[in-house]
């Protein structure tokens, strides 16, 4: 449930103006804005559906639904949220539902006792060690805490956003957050304390 | 340090947290999946009628793979029978002594192991340990070669028929009964063979291979000209016969004396393919060196003005097969575009519809065709292609675009009759607001012309609709002039 303060209009930032000029022609129809839109947004998304765990494999594939459903949904798009704020919502809808399918692949291979398929050759962007601690540890924190950390701490929106996005009232985003970062906070220290156990271990 | 409020703190896994969040941040996706992106959201099909057919023709096809899967599943447990899945798991395969091995490869290769050799199969080919194999490989496409790994080399493939065997020493022998092979070591190409000709590695000459790829690219540049421009020189040892010594330390060449006469006589054939071979390859620059294989620096080249490096480097990307390589073959395109070499442009993208006939960037190719054709004066060519797209791509975003350029070319030619039907397609089909307002004037100004009597009807029209509009002077003025007709 939102709080009415979620309702009040927000200013538009430093992508108003212009997402308004966007909004206009891509209803308009123009192939120009459309590309506008999507070289603006499609690398947020992009990053957006990594960190949420969407596997590199998928992540095209996600990223272009996600743009399908914009441009399906945009003539319903009324203005009340930030354009940001409605491309995160369609995305993390998007993310939601690829993790759930991701399972029922997995429920569907052990049935069948099939192999999972290896996982797939890192790609240059993530070899970074950190990045692929932190998505370790993102991915371990349920879904509701998952998607404020990201959305607070690596997209850097305002906690009113991040609320938006992800349909709860600010306090409950705020509560959510606390406990996600306590959460990655423990885990880290524990994957650090259990790194540091093997490397004596193996001395 | 960074400016970031949590994890605060400076004990290292705080540390190491906020770096890690802040690499988040910067972590971005590379441009050919942006490019894909966007070419598919481009090409998708308009409307909502569209979108309900392609649930049904969805929920179709879902069911229909369903059960096939269930099939293909159940299929191999019934009968034992082993599949190209356990084909492809085949790690290694060794022959008996006395006798030879036959194995079909993925794609249809056919390999003929002679004795005690080895061969291990590997995802992108196949790599020959040791012995002789002989490999039968049928025709594939452009941009996805069948590679044999012998020692340090590779030998690319076509589609051929050839022997490569590993001796003692490491000795490396390539011999061509059919098509044409090339052997390389790393990004440099070593040789390319025709029929009847044999390359071999020197035995010792390694560690010079290993170390010096410049020089070695410098000689093995000489050895390629052997191998195509020089042709017909008259070597005369027949590919049977062991192969003699060569001034070149690390390659050796012979030429079969009746292949050499039927080479001689296609002389032009083969200057061709070397031709091609010096646009398809990095090797045969002047100063070949190894080319770094992405496109972030294809791309970095190219902000710092140097087409001709990103086009070798976007040019060996080609090679590869996978997104990489569509992509590459399609910047080809763009590139030499960019470069005011249009003719050229419109071969680098019909050479990728012809390599990608589905691709992802089909439509953005046949439409880049079409503009180029139109902007170097080929009205022509220029026009079947934009009827032969509107024909085959009903449903595209791009259609109403491309009919705009064909009425253009067809009202250049004179032919007004024919414009004003594709500029009908073009308002009828874009939502872009600068093809149809151009639609809209260009299809008033044809029917004046031609005499139409709903000629300045459409002009007012299309004042009414764009009172601002970019043609407004050109619509009055036409207005005004059948006014003053009458």
């Amino acid at each position: 449930m939102n709080t009415p303060g979620v309702l009040r209009s927000i200013p538009s930032g430093k992508g108003g103006g212009p997402d308004l000029d966007i909004l206009a022609g891509c209803r308009h129809g123009d192939r120009g804005a459309w590309r506008t839109l999507y070289d603006r947004y499609a690398p947020i998304v992009h990053r957006f559906l990594a960190t949420f765990g969407v596997p590199p494999e998928e992540r095209d594939d996600a990223c272009q639904e996600v743009f399908v459903a914009v441009y399906r949904s945009l003539r319903h798009f009324r203005g009340d949220a930030r354009l940001s704020t409605w491309i995160y919502r369609i995305a993390a809808r998007h993310a939601s539902r690829a993790a759930r399918r991701r399972r029922v692949r997995t429920l569907l291979g052990n049935l069948l006792l099939r192999e999972p398929p290896p996982p797939p050759a890192p790609d240059a962007s993530e070899k970074s060690e950190r990045l692929r601690m932190l998505d370790e540890l993102v991915a371990k924190l349920s879904p509701k805490k998952k998607l404020v950390l990201v959305l607070f701490e690596i997209e850097g929106l305002p906690i009113e956003e991040v609320a938006k996005i992800a349909e709860c009232p600010e306090n409950t985003a705020w509560s959510r957050l606390h406990y996600a970062r306590a959460e990655l906070m423990a885990m880290a220290r524990k994957r650090t304390k259990a790194v540091a156990g093997k490397g004596k271990g193996s001395s | 340090m960074t400016n970031r409020g949590w994890p605060d703190g400076d004990d290292p896994v705080a540390e190491e947290l906020r770096k890690a969040l802040d690499d988040a941040q910067q972590r971005l996706p590379d441009d050919v999946s942006l490019r894909r992106g966007w070419a598919a959201f481009d090409s998708r099909p308009a409307g909502r009628r569209g979108a309900r057919l392609s649930w049904f023709a969805g929920g179709m096809a879902s069911t229909a793979a369903l059960a096939l899967a269930c099939a293909a599943w159940l299929w191999p447990r019934i009968g034992h029978t082993p599949g190209p899945e356990q084909m492809r798991t085949v790690a290694q395969t060794q022959t008996a002594a006395p006798g030879t091995q036959r194995l079909t490869l993925e794609g249809g290769v056919e390999a003929e192991l002679q004795h005690t050799s080895v061969m291990r199969i590997e995802e992108s080919g196949a790599r020959v340990e040791g012995g002789a194999v002989k490999f039968k490989v049928p025709h594939r496409r452009q941009g996805h070669p069948f590679v044999v790994h012998a020692d340090r080399y590779h030998v690319v493939v076509i589609g051929t028929r050839f022997g490569v065997a590993v001796g003692e020493n490491r000795r490396v022998d390539v011999d061509v009964d059919e098509g044409v092979v090339e052997v390389w070591h790393k990004e440099v190409l070593l040789a390319r063979l025709q029929p009847g000709q044999r390359w071999n590695s020197t035995p010792g000459a390694d560690s010079a291979a290993a170390t010096q790829d410049q020089d070695q690219g410098k000689k093995t540049g000489d050895a390629t000209d052997r191998a195509t421009e020089k042709l017909p020189l008259p070597s005369t040892v027949p590919a049977d016969k062991p192969v003699t010594s060569s001034p070149l330390p690390e390659t050796s060449l012979t030429f079969d004396k009746t292949e050499l006469r039927r080479r001689h006589a296609s002389r032009k054939e083969a200057r061709a393919e070397a031709r091609l071979a010096m646009v398809t390859t990095p090797a045969t620059a002047p100063a070949p060196k190894p080319v770094p294989e992405s496109p972030s620096a294809a791309k970095a080249a190219l902000a710092a003005g140097d087409a001709p490096r990103a086009l070798e480097i976007y040019r060996s990307l080609a090679q590869k097969p996978g997104p990489g390589g569509e992509n590459a073959a399609y910047e080809i395109g763009r590139i030499l575009n960019d470069r005011g070499q249009s003719s050229a442009a419109v071969t680098a993208w019909r050479r990728y519809r012809n390599d990608y006939p589905n691709g992802i960037l089909r439509v953005e190719a046949d439409v880049s065709i079409i503009e180029a054709l139109a902007r170097a004066g080929e009205t022509d060519d220029a026009l079947t292609e934009a009827t032969d797209f509107l024909r085959r791509r009903p449903d595209s975003e791009r259609r109403g675009e491309i009919a705009r350029v064909a009425g253009d070319l067809y009202r250049t030619r004179g032919d007004c009759r024919h414009a004003i039907g594709a500029y009908q397609v073009a308002m009828s089909t874009s939502r872009a607001r600068d093809v149809v307002e151009a639609a809209t004037f260009n299809r008033a100004g044809c029917m004046v012309k031609i005499g139409d009597s709903g000629g300045v009807d459409a002009l007012r029209g299309y004042l009414r609709s764009y009172p601002e509009g970019r043609f407004k002077r050109q619509a009055t003025d036409l207005v005004e002039q059948a006014a003053a007709k009458r």
